[in-house]
């Protein structure tokens, strides 16, 4: 009798603490999952949806709550939603429909577990959180650079890991993760040693983020004399136009 | 000895005012109490409808909620919406989720069922008919009183629940599928019951009916 009153009373509380679970009754909360963001511009032409953080917000992947971000003045904002949008037009609604990507969340002072970062991917949420304070000289670029991982974690089994590191030179090897080596700098290298960047050696998928952006972004400017890194423009392009045979590689001016 | 006391004239006033006064807050009180009784009832036989195998009648306590669905913009979606309105699916299901002037949620047909209501699972239920595909494509306005069918966190999980929008909302485009918009009855939706800082609605109210017109 004394275990099935215990049982009801339990049951009781349990009840309650669920029903009086905060009501987050905020509409991009419960789309991306992400608090303390505000609309900036949703009617766009290949339909991306921008948001700006209002207040810091503190994210987690997995059980750890170790993402943060921190909103922004309005004038830094406007400039750099100029800049945002100038890049991410560029890439089609049916190819954004096909990478999964519909959200990008403008914020200041990115960081993953105390690293600053120049953007955080999640195809789940289809959002790319982008840090509009990141390093000015490699910004534009970096933003390609996000997005392409966007892709990356939307078609894995197309952008082979064996083969790309079979690209690279014998005895070469990355890093086990792209915070795990001191390969930080994004200025471009011209060392014939197949890497774009610095931080390309820290990773397969940094790398081919980095080809991958310096592809878009420089376009045609690009001298490729390395043979590697050929290869590996070859490799990018060819994947890309499996995910959409229309994606166009170079500028609409 | 005191045979009789007179009412003085003021004295009869007092009192006449505080009768009248009892009887407007008895009044009142149970004008207040009656939730429905500003409410207009559509009857949807007085109405002449263009499309009217795609209306739909959804009733509560406080009367008829007259919807259009969208059979062009989501087919797949509308066709599993009618088939559960058809079977009486809907029936005795609770609005388990209300967030006031924001939107109200049902269709949870395993726990919001009237005679098995479960506040620990309500929102988590099946049909038992299987997930569909998310239709995100049409092109489809969410101004209040549009109705969706929900979803789990991701996209092609909708299968039996519901909701109508009781504002507008633009983010809601192109995330979940439209099943129609709300001809009659947006003041009805308004009376159904919410509780302020809840997630799931205890004691919550019930959908009456829901039928198809024809």
């Amino acid at each position: 009798m004394f275990k099935l009153f215990f049982m009801i009373f339990l049951r009781a509380i349990l009840l309650f603490f669920i029903l009086i679970t905060p009501l987050k009754a905020d509409t991009i909360y419960n789309l991306i999952k992400i608090p303390n963001l505000e609309i900036y511009k949703i009617n766009t032409e290949n339909r991306l949806r921008y948001l700006y953080a209002t207040k810091p917000f503190i994210l987690g992947l997995n059980v750890q709550k170790n993402i943060n971000c921190f909103n922004s003045d309005k004038k830094a904002l406007d400039k750099k939603y100029q800049i945002v949008k100038r890049n991410l037009d560029r890439y089609s609604l049916n190819f954004l429909k096909k990478i999964n990507l519909k959200y990008i969340v403008l914020c200041e002072n990115l960081s993953i577990a105390e690293i600053n970062t120049a953007g955080i991917p999640n195809n789940k949420t289809r959002t790319l959180i982008l840090d509009i304070k990141f390093n000015e000289s490699h910004f534009e670029r970096a933003i390609h650079h996000e997005l392409f991982h966007i892709i990356n974690d939307n078609y894995k089994e197309l952008f082979n890991k064996s083969i790309w590191e079979n690209f690279n030179k014998k005895n070469f090897e990355y890093s086990d993760c792209s915070t795990c080596s001191n390969k930080w700098n994004l200025d471009l290298l011209d060392d014939g040693s197949g890497f774009f960047t610095e931080y390309s050696k820290s990773t397969v998928s940094e790398d081919m983020a980095e080809v991958f952006s310096h592809l878009i972004f420089y376009q045609d400017k690009i001298n490729i004399e390395d043979s590697i890194i050929g290869k590996k423009i070859l490799f990018i392009k060819k994947k890309i136009l499996q995910i959409d045979n229309t994606f166009n590689f170079l500028k609409n001016d | 000895m005191i045979s009789k006391i007179k009412i003085s004239k003021s004295e009869k006033i007092i009192l006449y005012f505080l009768i009248i006064l009892g009887v407007f807050t008895l009044a009142s009180l149970l004008m207040l109490k009656n939730k429905c009784l500003f409410v207009k009832n559509y009857d949807p036989n007085g109405i002449k409808f263009n499309n009217p195998e795609n209306i739909a009648i959804l009733n509560t306590n406080c009367g008829n909620i007259i919807i259009e669905l969208y059979p062009n913009i989501s087919p797949i979606a509308v066709k599993r919406f009618k088939t559960l309105i058809k079977s009486g699916s809907y029936d005795d299901v609770a609005f388990h989720r209300v967030i006031e002037g924001k939107l109200i949620q049902a269709g949870d047909l395993e726990f919001g069922k009237k005679e098995n209501l479960d506040y620990g699972k309500v929102g988590s239920g099946k049909s038992g008919l299987g997930r569909i595909k998310s239709e995100l494509n049409g092109k489809f306005k969410y101004d209040k009183g549009s109705v969706g069918l929900a979803r789990t966190f991701e996209l092609n999980t909708e299968d039996s629940q519901f909701f109508i929008i009781l504002q507008d909302e633009a983010l809601f485009e192109g995330e979940y599928t439209p099943v129609g918009k709300v001809l009659y009855g947006l003041e009805v939706l308004e009376t159904i019951k919410f509780v302020p800082k809840f997630h799931i609605v205890p004691r919550p109210d019930f959908i009456n009916t829901f039928k198809m017109l024809n």
